[in-house]
C-alpha cells in the first residue's frame, strides 16, 4: 500500500509541491512576523523555531485527514469493492492504507526542512533524534488517516467529506500547542488541547528536533500509540460500511 | 458434485423498504459460464455483491463451492475473483504496477510474483502496454487489465458485473476469448451479468433472467428460446386469397399454434418450423394455393428476454414464471 503511494507520486509530483505551499507560507509569513513582535513566550527559542514542528504536524494532519478523499474516490470507482473482495484481512487493508498516508506526510516534512533551515531554524544535529521525530510524524499520520477513513466510511460522498474535513483539521490544529503554549489558552480550550493527540505529537517532535527537552517523551509516545490503535480498530470495524 | 453457487431464498431489502432481491434461488455448476440477464434495476448487481461477500442478504443463504457467504466470508474471498462494473484499477500508475499492487494485496509469494504478472500481461495481450500509465489505456485494455488483476490468484470462480459494457465489438470479442480460455485452461467458473443478448447466446452454458428481484426463468440459451414455442413460418402468396376451409385445415394440424393471414402473407406460428413445414405445405398444395416464397424465423434470446423481463410490473413478472402462453412470438422483432 505504501508502495502504491510512492509509485503514484513518482508519476505525478505536482501534488507534493502544491501541498508544500501552505506550510511554507506559515513558516515564512506567520513565523517571521510573530518572531519580530515577541508576542508569544517560547521559553527562549526563536518563534520560527518554536512553530516549525507545529507546521510540520499541520502538514501531516492535512495530508492524513484528506486521505479519506482518496477512499471516497476509490469508492466511486470499483477499487474499494475489489479490495474488500480480496483475500486480505480488513485490518491489514486499513492499517496499510492509513500508513501509506504517512509516506506522503513524510515527503511534505522533508520539503519543509530546507525552508526552515533558510529561515535560520536551528535543529538539534543528532541523526537519532531526527529519525525518531520522523518516526513519530509517520505514526501519528497513520492515526489521523484512520480517523479520516472512519469519517469517509460514514459520510461516503466527496461533498459531505470536504465539509467535515476542514472542520476536523482546524480545531485539531488550533487547539493544540502547535502555534503557542497550552498555558496561554483559555481554560476550555486547554481541556480540548489535553485530549488532542496532536499536542503530544508536537511536544515529542519539538523535543527531538528543537529544544532537546524529552521529559514528556514516554507519555507522548504512549498517547500516540494508543490513539493509533484505537483509530485502527474503529476504522477496521467500520470499513465495510463504506461500500454499502 | 459441489455446486459453484447455490443460493436459496435470497432477499435483500435496502433502507426505505426497497426489495432489491425478493427470494432468489440459484444453482450454478462448477466450470460453467453462467449469464445473468435482466433489465436495469432488476437486482443483478445486488445479487453479485451478496455472492462476493460485500454485504449480507436480509434473509436466505448462499454458498460458493460449499462455503457460506455470510459465515465463511474470508474463505469465500480466497476462491473468488471479482470485476466490478466500475473501473477498478489505479489510473495514475502503469499496468504492471497495478498488477504488482494487487499481487501484494493477494499475498502472492514474492519469488513467483513477477513471472505470474508477466504471464498474465502476456495472455491478456497487454505486454507491450505494461509500462504505460493506465490513464492512456483504451476501455478494452482497462477491462483486460482488471480481468488480469482478478485472475492473479487463479480463482475457482470469476464474477464479472457487465464486463463488456461500453466496449467496441472487437474488444468484446477479445475479452470473451480470454474468459473462455480461462474456463478451458483452469476450469474457472464464470458468472457474469450483461445486457448483450448475443454474448449470453454465444458464450454461456446457462442463462438466467432476473426481473424485479426474482429469477423468472433459467436454462441453456437453446432451452429458453425453445420454451417460447414460437417459430414463425411466413408464406408469400401470389395474389391469392386463402379460403376458410384451408385455414381451418392448417389450424387443425398438430404443432401449429396460430395462423394469421394478411393480404398476400400467411403467417403460421409453430413450435418447430422444420417439423411442421411439410404438413402445412401439403395442405396448401391440396388447396391449390401457389406459394412464392417461404421464410422461417426462430426466436432470438432478445425475444426470450422481452418475454420474461419485458415488463417491470411485479404481477406480470410473477405470472409468466414457468408458463408459456399461446401468443408466443408476440414480441418478435421482424
Amino acid at each position: 500500500m505504501m508502495e502504491l503511494e510512492l509509485r503514484r507520486l513518482r508519476n505525478d509530483r505536482t501534488e507534493v509541491y502544491t501541498r508544500a505551499v501552505q506550510p511554507v507560507l506559515w513558516l515564512v509569513v506567520f513565523g517571521t512576523v510573530f518572531s519580530q513582535i515577541h508576542a508569544i513566550p517560547t521559553s527562549g527559542i526563536p518563534y520560527v523555531d518554536y512553530i516549525t514542528p507545529g507546521v510540520m504536524l499541520q502538514s501531516v494532519l492535512f495530508v492524513a485527514v484528506l486521505y479519506g478523499l482518496t477512499l471516497v474516490w476509490e469508492r466511486d470507482t470499483g477499487i474499494l469493492k475489489k479490495l474488500l473482495v480480496a483475500p486480505a484481512s480488513r485490518y491489514a487493508t486499513v492499517i496499510g492504507r492509513s500508513m501509506s498516508s504517512g509516506v506522503r506526510a513524510i515527503i511534505q516534512v522533508v520539503i519543509i526542512i530546507p525552508v526552515a533551515l533558510l529561515l535560520g531554524v536551528s535543529f538539534i544535529p543528532n541523526p537519532a533524534y531526527f529519525a525518531a521525530a520522523l518516526a513519530i510524524l509517520f505514526v501519528i499520520s497513520g492515526g489521523f488517516a484512520a480517523l479520516s477513513i472512519i469519517v469517509a466510511s460514514l459520510l461516503k460522498t466527496r461533498e459531505r467529506f470536504m465539509g467535515i474535513g476542514n472542520a476536523l483539521i482546524l480545531p485539531l490544529f488550533f487547539a493544540s500547542n502547535a502555534l503557542y503554549p497550552i498555558a496561554l489558552m483559555p481554560r476550555a480550550i486547554q481541556i480540548v488541547a489535553v485530549f488532542n493527540p496532536l499536542t503530544y505529537a508536537v511536544d515529542a517532535v519539538r523535543g527531538l528536533m528543537i529544544t532537546g527537552n524529552l521529559a514528556l517523551l514516554p507519555l507522548d509516545v504512549a498517547v500516540i500509540v494508543l490513539f493509533d490503535i484505537l483509530m485502527f480498530a474503529v476504522a477496521s470495524l467500520n470499513f465495510r460500511k463504506i461500500i454499502e | 458434485m459441489t455446486l459453484a453457487i447455490a443460493a436459496r431464498g435470497l432477499k435483500k431489502v435496502y433502507k426505505g423498504n426497497v426489495a432489491a432481491l425478493d427470494g432468489v434461488d440459484l444453482d450454478v455448476k462448477a466450470g460453467d459460464i453462467f449469464t445473468l440477464l435482466g433489465p436495469n434495476g432488476a437486482g443483478k448487481t445486488t445479487l453479485m455483491r451478496i455472492l462476493t461477500t460485500q454485504f449480507k442478504p436480509t434473509s436466505g443463504e448462499a454458498h460458493i463451492f460449499g462455503l457460506d457467504v455470510v459465515r465463511e466470508g474470508a474463505d469465500v474471498r480466497k476462491v473468488i475473483g471479482y470485476v466490478p462494473q466500475e473501473t477498478s484499477v489505479w489510473s495514475d500508475i502503469n499496468g504492471y504496477e497495478n498488477l504488482l499492487i494487487y499481487a501484494k494485496i493477494y499475498g502472492l509469494p514474492s519469488r513467483s510474483r513477477k513471472e505470474v504478472i508477466y504471464d498474465m500481461l502476456e495472455s491478456m495481450g497487454l505486454r507491450a502496454a505494461a509500462d504505460q500509465l493506465v490513464k492512456t489505456y483504451s476501455g478494452g485494455m482497462i477491462r483486460k487489465l482488471e480481468i488480469a488483476c482478478a485472475m492473479l490468484i487463479r480463482p475457482k470462480i470469476l464474477f464479472l458485473d457487465e464486463p463488456t459494457l461500453g466496449l467496441d465489438p472487437s474488444a468484446r470479442i477479445a475479452v470473451w476469448e480470454k474468459l473462455t480460455s480461462f474456463k478451458e485452461e483452469f476450469g474457472t467458473t464464470v458468472f457474469f451479468s450483461t445486457h448483450y443478448m448475443d454474448e449470453a447466446n454465444a458464450y454461456s452454458d446457462e442463462v438466467a433472467i432476473i426481473n424485479v428481484g426474482r429469477m423468472v426463468t433459467s436454462g441453456t440459451a437453446e432451452e429458453l428460446k425453445h420454451s417460447l414455442r414460437g417459430e414463425l413460418i411466413k408464406f408469400s402468396l401470389s395474389d391469392h386469397r386463402v379460403d376458410e376451409h384451408t385455414l381451418a385445415q392448417i389450424r387443425g394440424l398438430e404443432r401449429v399454434n396460430s395462423v394469421v393471414v394478411t393480404d398476400s402473407m400467411l403467417n403460421v406460428t409453430v413450435e418447430d418450423a422444420e417439423a411442421a413445414l411439410p404438413g402445412v405445405m401439403d395442405v396448401l398444395r391440396g388447396g391449390e394455393i401457389p406459394v412464392v416464397r417461404i421464410a422461417t424465423t426462430k426466436p432470438t434470446l432478445d425475444d426470450v428476454f422481452l418475454r420474461y423481463a419485458g415488463t417491470t410490473r411485479r404481477s406480470g413478472a410473477a405470472s409468466t414464471t414457468g408458463r408459456v402462453e399461446d401468443e408466443a412470438g408476440g414480441n418478435r422483432r421482424e
